[in-house]
């Protein structure tokens, strides 16, 4: 029986190791969430502001949320501290009697001869690396006369770099440390190999939804001609994440949303935010035309600097002498659609600036709402489309008072209805008919 | 040989009447013997005896089914030819067209349109390099395919209309308007049924997991609108009279308007 429990003991502290310390409480501060984590989702979701203790929660005690066994204890520890408790509760109790051996000292044999091997592999990665990076050096230097010209030049340095970060990328790869921290959401966006990691895992599933998204509603034809995107953005209205294309109410979509846009690419840019509504009924016209929403230029992105509040951009703090220049060039417009109306769509883009160039926001603010078209907005200001999200809006009992206050009031008694459609002459019924 | 086989029942024939004519229990025992004779003496032809059977089935699926009627499939609209939603512009078994701009399928593979336009026979190389489309445009100078990557052409096909901001109904009121109650002739009560009081009336699960008043709420409905009746008296025979009076006079008048488109009624010919 003791021999069982202490072949059972290290196999507890390697899972503890695994989950030892993921940040527990990282959508509060917004600077990394835990994101691509593959581990229990509820942990994401029920992410809550701690309330202020009443003195009843204090003799609670400490609890931790990696030791927590059982449900009273996980429900006070989200209640008094907002805290998920991390992992399984079968892994937090067996973590109560096991020693903590860290990861890499772990007692089987296989285990460590395969770490040896990766190793070998690792160092041998990083020779290259050396080797590719020294050349790359006395590539820069060379003449262009020597290596073929200055296009040829170029190619060459272009295909190196290419094959420099590749290495770096398959030197940490099999790295089980490495792969550990990206899933408990502690990996650091700065590395190569953490934005590889997160760019992988996006592109596996998020992603694929909303290129479906796109092309179902038909995003790509209507409002830009082609789409590539490259950023994961994540829209929220409050506390509320819109799925790419789900239909928001519209006393949820009055205030403005906020805004998750994850690079995958080293350096900081900057972005200029547009929502555009593509469904905007002309009924003298007989169709459709596009409303712009909101527009917000200037905002810097980075790996690591991925949150857009939308609504404390131009946010001054009262005792500051001399403002910081605006971002919003127009303020947002709560999404409003006519009674009978079909549904609008509604494409939030998030498009990188030229060389992370400074727009005027003055000078971009004079764009018209109505008749807004992205395409050429895009071509005068010099922009490239990184990201996309999109959501729909429809009347709603509640799109009503919001167009009153939206100051669309004379709109709100307006309804479409289907017009009738003559039949053609042949099938006209007569007399003899009826 | 043959002759005789062939002639022995023309010969027998009379015999065979005679017997016929005379009582059974007449028959006697030698002239039994000699018909018996006479019947055995009868061997049937071997030619007649052989039958052809059937090397080929007539009925059923070995035959193949002929050609029935046909199906009436094909175009009918041709290309350029103005349609409105829901004509059928092709009709077809499988898919040798698919439906293009503003068309769909149906359910036996037709291609309908789904706006008004005019009707285009194409292909779009960039959607599917072996299909065949049918579209339709809205003007009739366009062609389709559409330039890849430009926005839509879309129609609205929508009235803006102006509402009055009235309260809506109820669900379930039930507007009852021009009511007839009371007899037929002397008091003809009109009453307008007010709107019933939904407040009022409890609405009650009944079998069938129904909510429906009860049929005594529903029996007082004349009561609370206030309708006056007179009271029926037993062996009042001078209104019931008046009554069937009225009555007959009012079916008569009912006939008479029914058959006014028709002919002229017999009765009033006679007048």
């Amino acid at each position: 029986m003791a021999s069982v429990k202490s072949s059972i003991r290290p196999f507890n502290s390697c899972i503890r190791c695994i989950r030892q310390a993921a940040n527990t409480n990282s959508l509060l501060n917004g600077s990394s969430i835990r994101l691509f984590s593959s581990s229990t989702a509820t942990r994401e979701e029920a992410q809550v502001q701690p309330p202020a203790q009443p003195n009843s929660m204090e003799k609670w005690g400490p609890l931790d949320p990696n030791l927590v066994d059982n449900k009273r204890d996980e429900r006070r520890l989200l209640r008094r501290d907002g805290i998920q408790p991390i992992g399984s509760r079968r892994r937090r109790a067996a973590l109560q009697t096991s020693a903590l051996i860290p990861f890499d000292q772990l007692p089987y044999q296989c285990f460590q001869e395969a770490r040896k091997i990766l190793f070998e592999d690792r160092q041998e990665k990083l020779k290259q690396i050396q080797k590719q990076k020294s050349r790359l050096q006395n590539l820069v230097t060379q003449d262009p006369a020597v290596s073929g010209g200055v296009k040829a030049k170029e190619a060459r340095i272009r295909s190196m770099r290419n094959h420099l970060n590749e290495l770096i990328i398959l030197a940490d790869i099999n790295d089980p440390m490495v792969k550990k921290k990206f899933e408990d959401g502690e990996g650091d966006m700065n590395k190569s190999i953490y934005r590889y990691l997160a760019d992988r895992k996006w592109r596996q599933y998020k992603r694929l939804i909303l290129e479906q998204r796109i092309k179902q509603l038909n995003i790509v034809p209507d409002i830009l001609p082609a789409l590539d995107p490259i950023a994961d953005v994540d829209l929220a209205f409050g506390r509320r994440k819109i799925a790419p294309g789900e239909f928001v109410d519209s006393c949820i979509s009055e205030s403005i949303p906020r805004l998750k846009v994850q690079t995958f690419e080293p350096g900081e840019k900057l972005v200029t935010v547009v929502v555009v509504d593509a469904d905007v009924p002309v009924p003298e016209k007989d169709g459709f035309t596009y409303r712009c929403h909101f527009i917000a230029n200037n905002i810097p992105i980075s790996a690591t600097q991925t949150s857009i509040a939308l609504n404390s951009l131009d946010h001054q703090p009262k005792d500051v002498k001399e403002p910081t220049p605006f971002h919003i060039s127009s303020p947002w417009l709560p999404p409003w659609a006519h009674k009978g109306a079909p549904y609008h769509r509604l494409a939030v883009f998030v498009l990188e600036q030229l060389d992370a160039r400074v727009l005027d926001v003055t000078q971009v603010g004079k764009t018209k709402r109505m008749d807004f078209i992205l395409r050429s907005f895009i071509d005068k200001n010099k922009l490239k489309p990184i990201g996309v999200t999109l959501f729909r809006t429809r009347w709603d009992e509640h799109m009503a008072a919001v167009m009153q206050r939206a100051g669309f009031g004379d709109q709100v008694n307006i309804e479409f209805k289907r017009k009738r459609i003559e039949p053609l002459p042949y099938k006209r019924r007569t007399e003899r008919m009826r | 040989m043959l002759d005789a086989t062939m002639l022995l029942p023309r010969i027998f024939a009379p015999l065979r009447m005679v017997i016929r004519l005379s009582s059974a229990s007449l028959v006697s025992s030698v002239r039994v013997d000699i018909l018996r004779a006479a019947n055995g003496s009868f061997i049937p032809s071997p030619t007649l005896a052989f039958v052809r059977h059937a090397s080929h089935q007539t009925q059923g699926r070995a035959n193949g089914a002929k050609q029935g009627p046909g199906k009436r499939l094909g175009a009918k609209k041709s290309g350029g030819e103005y349609v409105i939603p829901g004509n059928i512009i092709f009709r077809q078994r499988g898919t040798a067209w698919f439906p293009g701009e503003n068309c769909a399928m149906g359910r036996d593979h037709c291609i309908y349109a789904t706006r008004s336009g005019y009707v285009r026979y194409y292909r779009d190389p960039l959607k599917h390099p072996m299909r065949q489309y049918i579209g339709v445009v809205f003007e009739k100078h366009e062609t389709l395919p559409y330039p890849p990557n430009a926005a839509r052409r879309r129609r609205l096909g929508m009235l803006a209309v102006r509402t009055q901001s009235e309260p809506e109904t109820l669900e379930g009121q039930l507007v009852v308007g021009d009511f007839q109650g009371g007899d037929g002739m002397e008091n003809n009560t009109d009453i307008t049924a007010l709107p019933r009081d939904r407040t009022s009336s409890k609405l009650v699960m009944s079998r069938g997991y129904t909510f429906r008043e009860t049929n005594w709420d529903i029996g007082r409905a004349a009561e609370r609108a206030n309708v006056q009746t007179k009271m029926f008296i037993p062996g009042d025979r001078w209104t019931a009279w008046r009554k069937s009076k009225a009555r007959k006079e009012a079916n008569a008048e009912k006939k008479r308007l029914r058959g006014a488109g028709k002919k002229p009624i017999k009765s009033k010919r006679k007048r």
